[in-house]
């Protein structure tokens, strides 16, 4: 798939996105690497991948990451319940080579995430998500599956994908990931987008929010973003719902009072929201002399 | 559309530059780059930069130094002209400037007695300061001339000192790094050399920092975490979900203990900066020890008040109304009193952290507390605020250092390899 091509698809999904992120999906694409995303909390890296499954038709297999996920949460496990049945009836029916052989078959394989993603007969969007809360131990697993797109299981032995996944990989940078990893990825780093690509997002998610007051809370949030001091920035979907929060209680003005009010949406630290009253200040409501209907006057 | 062998060439040679400035490009990494530049030609110069950036570099770090690598050699012709200009003027001005040096080092007749690496760090200072020596020099040229034995180790010593308060500056300076990554600018730029407008992105970068840190020791904790040993209960009960078959085996998990930390934190006059950013940084690192105690110490010493520290905005204030700010810097004394508190604050399992430019009143006694303190607490680790490179020069750094660890902290980066050893 080319550039133009992906553009096109990501346009079919009203996905708002930018040059950068486009030529570096189609790059991934192409090459058949996975990619690796990182970026602050709520700059919309899982979104990629969603959208990528929407764009591409393909079906989206997540994996969840957390400390202590090994090979049973994140590969196969065997249904042990089903095989300890298996063995109690088939004990005089079946001689035991058969037995065994049987016992580990696909029927009592469970397939977890990794696995269903390999062995799907279509090629899925396949997304690890915060893979720097994982162990290395698992990093290390990972390894095989993203670059030689196969899995081993002792028991069956080596297992080859039959379709070609699509990889995205997501990280806060909560810790360093090995280089090996690394390595075998193509990269991006998201930052929060800017004015006029947040403006794109409200009024391509929230096409019934007055644009006066979409115009407002981008420049709230931009500079909420750009203070310094804010411990924790507001992220897109926080935007959003800010957004949302105040078109619910009929607001069409960004008032220092709808500020106060609608705080918790946007900022989520009591000294964030303490911070808040200044910024309220000065999006106090001011006259818009000319007749843009509220445009971005940033 | 170019030969596909021309791109491979360029490409190559673009790698190797790359690996030069310290990325871990491999053949697999190249072969990509073409097959994208093959795809996308060379038209769209930013699409191109994105989609290589995209195959060659890893972290966002890397994608910096991607960045300013492939600025400077995929340039366009007049570019490359006068960037060739500019670098030769340069190198004429260096040139220059060696040949100068090598003039002006010379005492009666013979070079002075100065290293390669001093003679080039003469040649980079400024006009005005070689000016400066030059006439120092001609002011004594006679007397040398008279009495060589005298004057002529008088005058090697003052160059030699100049030299080395030169190449400290530089070292300060952060190379001028800022303009290119301003995060990297505040990482290797010295902590008293903030500006107050500085302060807030500072915290942030602890803030990350932190984060990062508490991320890799909780990751090396759980990995030191496992005994080996068979935990029977946890196994049969397991094994209840398969029929009592023990599937599932469960090891013990060896708890891990971390260490109490106490903190004796200079806070004279012009340490203050220095001791709430290495207070920041502690409060950030959860992950570092269970419990901690703070005192604070110029002449006398207190314990701080664990509310100041969780506001650290109210940190300077307090320390300001505490009494101990602005006076000079008893070091022993402080130890004592700390050994002597009932109940002790410093055991076996504790890591008693001092953070101070060693500069006391009375050594003698300040290196006596620091045996003792050193015989109480399980682990002695001294932050030194002044760079290393100094400490040769400072009989108080290497008395002090002689006794117990001492690590550097002038920097965030400093800190942050200092605070990973913490744990």
């Amino acid at each position: 798939m080319n550039l133009e091509q992906l553009k096109a698809k990501m346009d079919e999904v009203h996905y708002i996105y930018d040059d950068t992120l486009a030529t570096v999906l189609t790059v991934a694409l192409q090459l058949g690497r996975p990619l690796l995303i990182e970026g602050a909390a709520g700059v919309g890296k899982t979104e990629v991948a969603k959208v990528m499954a929407h764009a591409l038709g393909r079906e989206l297999v997540r994996l969840q990451c957390y400390e202590g996920l090994d090979e049973g949460k994140a590969l196969y496990e065997w249904n042990y319940q089903k095989q300890l049945l298996s063995i109690q009836i088939n004990a005089g029916a079946q001689s035991r080579d058969e037995l065994t052989r049987d016992l580990f078959s696909d029927e009592y394989l469970l397939e977890r995430p990794l696995l269903k993603s390999i062995r799907s007969e279509e090629s899925v969007v396949l997304l690890i998500d915060e893979i720097d809360k994982a162990d290395e131990e698992f990093e290390a697993f990972l390894l095989e599956l993203l670059s030689e797109m196969q899995v081993s299981i002792p028991e069956v032995g080596t297992i080859r994908a039959r379709s070609i996944p699509f990889v995205v990989l997501t990280s806060n940078r909560a810790r360093p990931l090995s280089e090996a990893l690394r390595r075998r990825c193509a990269y991006l780093y998201i930052e929060y987008p800017d004015l006029e690509k947040e403006l794109a997002i409200l009024r391509a998610k929230l096409p019934h929010v007055d644009d006066r007051l979409c115009v407002q809370v981008a420049l709230a949030v931009k500079k909420l973003r750009d203070n310094e001091a804010i411990l924790k920035k507001p992220s897109i979907a926080e935007t959003l719902d800010w957004a949302a929060a105040l078109d619910a209680l009929g607001v069409r003005e960004l008032t220092p009072d709808a500020l106060r009010q609608t705080a918790g949406f946007v900022l989520k630290n009591p000294e964030d929201v303490r911070l808040i009253q200044s910024v309220a200040e000065d999006e106090a409501p001011h006259d818009h002399t000319c007749s843009c209907g509220g445009h971005c006057h940033a | 559309m170019l030969d596909p062998e021309v791109y491979l060439i360029k490409l190559s040679a673009f790698s190797r530059m790359l690996r030069l400035e310290g990325l871990a490009v491999g053949t697999a990494e190249t072969a990509d780059a073409c097959r994208i530049l093959l795809s996308l030609g060379f038209e769209d110069r930013d699409r191109v930069k994105t989609a290589l950036r995209t195959v060659y570099a890893k972290s966002r770090e890397e994608q910096r130094i991607f960045d300013r690598t492939f600025d400077g050699f995929f340039l366009p012709e007049e570019a490359m002209r006068r960037q060739a200009m500019e670098h030769a003027r340069r190198e004429s001005e260096i040139e220059q400037g060696r040949m100068e040096a090598e003039r002006d080092l010379q005492l009666n007749g013979r070079p002075l007695d100065l290293s390669h690496e001093q003679r080039e760090v003469y040649a980079a200072m400024s006009e005005e300061a070689r000016a400066g020596l030059r006439a120092f020099m001609e002011r004594y040229r006679e007397s040398a001339e008279r009495n060589p034995d005298l004057y002529n180790n008088f005058i090697h010593s003052v160059f030699a000192r100049s030299i080395m308060e030169q190449q400290m500056m530089m070292e300060d300076a952060a190379l001028g790094c800022e303009e290119l990554d301003p995060d990297a600018g505040l990482m290797f730029r010295d902590v008293s050399s903030f500006q107050d407008a500085e302060i807030p992105r500072a915290i942030e970068l602890i803030r990350r920092i932190a984060q990062q840190i508490n991320g890799e020791l909780s990751a090396k904790r759980r990995r030191n975490a496992l005994s080996g040993a068979l935990d029977f209960r946890r196994t049969i009960r397991r094994g209840l979900e398969t029929g009592g078959s023990l599937y599932h085996l469960c090891y013990h998990r060896r708890r891990q203990r971390r260490r109490n930390l106490v903190l004796l934190c200079d806070v004279s006059g012009s340490m203050l900066q220095f001791s709430e950013f290495v207070l920041r940084f502690m409060q950030s690192l959860n992950s570092v020890s269970d419990s901690s105690r703070c005192f604070l110490f110029s002449e006398e010493m207190i314990e701080a008040d664990p509310f100041s520290l969780q506001n650290m905005d109210r940190f300077r204030s307090y320390v300001r109304e505490s009494g101990v700010y602005g006076k000079g810097t008893n070091l022993g004394a402080a130890l004592e009193a700390l050994c002597e508190l009932k109940p002790a604050p410093l055991g076996a399992a504790t890591t008693l952290l001092i953070l101070s430019d060693t500069k006391t009143i009375d050594q003698p006694r300040a290196t006596r507390a620091l045996l003792e303190a050193k015989r109480m607490a399980g682990q002695l680790i001294f932050l030194n605020p002044i760079p290393e490179s100094r400490w040769p020069y400072l009989r108080s750094t290497q008395s002090v250092a002689s006794v117990c660890t001492m690590l550097s902290c002038n920097t965030l980066h400093a800190l942050r390899d200092a605070c990973k050893r913490l744990a």
